[in-house]
């Protein structure tokens, strides 16, 4: 009788010990940081196990720090891997994602490449050259007689504005119609450019 | 006759054993160093009384050696400063270390780092006529966004541009009821703060 109790209570320490030393328990970091989320959907997973969905943060660049919630032990191994990506991206590339614990991890590196999209448009009526038409940073040269031009490519989801940098030298004022917007999931090719007189 | 031999022999043996030890072998320092991402010219640097200007590299991209012609002694201290920036750039230390300022000898060699970055400023302009929220002004794709709140007056995008890229500012949304045109809203950058990228709004008719 007492035998049975005793083995009881010890099988219960032993359990009680085990536990102890299971998957959540740890005392480093897993970490380092994210681009190109601007929406959200990146869920990243550590091996099988330990979970983090990254939202993206309002009004920011798409950057940011990440750690995982569940501290990993000394001497674990981690495997940083991208279970699910925002829909606006064409994959999540992981460096520096796999190791073994030594001290606190923020060098993992997720990068995300946004889907990108033509920015492209219609020319009427332009007699001489010189038109130069901007997206920001971006410019395109528009010679004479050009029924269409096209612009960098945009990323998904990101805003695009249109404008004439500078006129032909045909002494004609050119003017954009639909120059600004937001690139969707398609081309964007209604930006019209009409010359006059 | 043989003594009258030996000593003018070893006089000049002397002489050139002495000549060994003299200043022409004494240790001599270049000031030197690399400068990164140099892309214009006008950058003077100066040490120990003498000022040389670097160039640009003629491969854009390439990093710049540059080495003072004043040779430093052992012990010297140098201090390298930057005199004049770079047109269109500025130039810093690339790191804490090497330093620009140590004495010769130290190091082995003195390879002093700079790396150059293309300035930028800001384009923004005046607003009228904004009696409600909602307009977003945009600059291309990658310059961001600006939101000017209900009665602003100015604004200022926070995305700086480069010196020598283009901005175009558009009306990426309309406040409701009201229409918002861009004045000057195309340019190429120069080198001064864009403020007259100007937005008037009037109702819609």
């Amino acid at each position: 009788m007492k035998s049975s109790y005793l083995r009881a209570g010890a099988a219960l320490a032993c359990a009680a010990a085990l536990s102890a030393c299971g998957g959540s328990s740890g005392e480093l970091l897993l970490g380092g940081v994210y681009s190109g989320v601007t929406k959200a959907g990146l869920v990243l997973t550590n091996g099988d196990g330990n979970r983090l969905e990254i939202p993206p943060v309002a009004g920011g660049n798409g950057t940011g720090n990440f750690y995982f919630n569940e501290l990993v032990g000394t001497d674990d191994e981690y495997d940083v891997k991208v279970a699910g990506t925002p829909d606006n991206v064409s994959g999540c590339e992981v460096v520096n994602g796999k190791g073994r614990a030594a001290f606190n991890i923020t060098s993992v590196q997720v990068l995300c490449t946004f889907k990108k999209h033509a920015l492209k448009g219609s020319v009427a009526n332009l007699k001489g050259d010189g038109l130069e038409l901007v997206n920001g940073s971006d410019r395109v040269v528009v010679p004479a007689g050009a029924t269409e031009f096209t612009l960098a490519e945009v990323p998904e989801d990101a805003a695009y504005g249109v404008a004439v940098l500078k006129q032909p030298s045909s002494g004609q004022t050119c003017t954009v119609a639909n120059g600004s917007g937001t690139m969707g999931k398609n081309d964007i090719t209604n930006v019209a450019i009409t010359c006059a007189p | 006759m043989k003594s009258f031999l030996i000593r003018p022999a070893l006089a000049l043996a002397l002489a050139a054993g002495l000549a060994g030890c003299g200043g022409s072998d004494k240790a001599e320092f270049t000031v030197g160093g690399t400068i990164y991402t140099l892309a214009y010219p006008g950058l003077q640097l100066s040490t120990n009384g003498t000022t040389i200007d670097v160039a640009p590299p003629a491969k854009a991209g390439d990093p710049v050696k540059f080495a003072f012609p004043n040779k430093l002694e052992y012990g010297d201290e140098y201090n390298v400063q930057i005199v004049k920036q770079p047109a269109h750039q500025r130039c810093d230390l690339a790191s804490s270390y090497p330093t620009n300022a140590d004495t010769a000898g130290r190091l082995a060699l003195i390879d002093v780092q700079y790396s150059c970055v293309i300035n930028t400023f800001t384009i923004g302009g005046t607003i009228s006529g904004l009696t409600v929220a909602g307009l977003v002004l945009t600059n291309g794709s990658t310059g961001g966004t600006v939101t000017p709140a209900k009665d602003a007056t100015s604004y200022v995008f926070s995305l700086p541009v480069a010196y020598n890229q283009t901005y175009g500012v558009t009306v990426l949304t309309q406040p409701a009821g009201l229409t918002c045109s861009v004045a000057n809203p195309t340019n190429t950058m120069g080198d001064a703060n864009v403020t007259n990228i100007n937005v008037s709004c009037v109702p819609n008719r």
